[in-house]
């Protein structure tokens, strides 16, 4: 569905990075320098962006 | 334990800093990593009374959402326990950001203004009023200030002699920060391999007894200093308890 707001493992807030990643991967950078430059480092804060995927357009259909 | 200790900054932002810490016992310096994770109190939404919700959520995950938010509030401003009101009120077809928080006390406020809480599309609206509450990592994660927050030994590195002529070129991988001639070097420097830093050398590394390298890192509802200062208070403040506890 929606971004995670914190990242599972350490509590980093991650959510306010979604928006910026998806729209700098989208113009063709490579998501590893898009994700250094955010400034998420941890393997385990870089997976919550790299691994998510927006479902809200999928579901709003069935309400 | 009254000996003299040391604090030196390597890396030092608001939110992101790290330190080495002189003079200290492991039990020390693991007892303020603790106190930094789980006795720092936090303002947190914790309850929230949903007004409208037709958004293709439901209101048990909006209120998740909503909780996991990092709101800055000066220290000691509240007690346990106690906390302000916040509102937040959008239509659709828009996001809901963290910033759309409007807050009953201007002192509080979302430290991050860009969290997308929840997309709503044409005709949908969220109107939620929620309640905050300071209290401490131990209840529950979304009140722990201080996030990823480590530390490790300081290191120090000796050559011991050159390394053998056909010796295969191997990297020597080394994490944190060594100790040069009383020169504090982090480990990134030499792109963490000992041997961009001593080509061709033969090296022992060593831990330095007693020095820590601490790494903390704030989710924004606190920075470095007041989360450090509050988690060596709440120990002060506990040993102290402990002592009158058991006075005779």
């Amino acid at each position: 569905m929606m971004v995670p707001v914190r990242c599972f493992t350490c509590g980093k807030v991650v959510g306010e990075h979604w928006e910026p990643f998806e729209a700098r991967v989208e113009d063709g950078e490579d998501p590893a320098d898009v994700l250094d430059d955010l400034g998420v480092d941890r393997h385990c804060c870089r997976r919550m962006l790299v691994s998510h995927s927006d479902l809200v357009d999928i579901v709003a259909p069935y309400q | 334990m009254s000996a003299a200790y040391d604090v030196a900054f390597i890396d030092r932002d608001d939110r992101d800093a790290r330190f080495l810490v002189r003079g200290i016992t492991p039990a020390f310096a693991n007892g303020i990593r603790r106190a930094m994770v789980a006795d720092v109190p936090t303002l947190s939404i914790d309850t929230v009374r949903v007004v409208e919700n037709s958004s293709v959520m439901f209101d048990e995950q909006i209120g998740h959402r909503l909780g996991m938010v990092p709101l800055s509030a000066p220290p000691n401003e509240f007690e346990s326990g106690k906390g302000v009101r916040l509102a937040l009120d959008v239509s659709g077809p828009d996001t809901a950001y963290s910033g759309d928080l409007v807050s009953s006390d201007a002192v509080v406020e979302p430290a991050e203004d860009n969290v997308p809480i929840i997309e709503l599309k044409e005709g949908q609206r969220l109107e939620v009023e929620a309640e905050t509450v300071l209290d401490t990592g131990k209840s529950h994660a979304k009140h722990q200030g201080g996030v990823a927050v480590g530390y490790r030994h300081l290191q120090t590195v000796e050559v011991v002699g050159d390394r053998e002529e056909f010796a295969d070129e191997e990297p020597n991988i080394l994490r944190g920060v060594i100790e040069d001639d009383g020169e504090l070097v982090p480990a990134e420097e030499f792109d963490h391999d000992l041997t961009n830093r001593y080509p061709g050398k033969e090296v022992a590394v060593e831990d330095v007894p007693n020095a820590f390298v601490f790494h903390v890192e704030t989710d924004g509802s606190l920075t470095v200093e007041e989360l450090v200062t509050a988690a060596v208070d709440s120990l002060e403040a506990r040993a102290n308890e402990l002592k009158e506890a058991v006075q005779l």
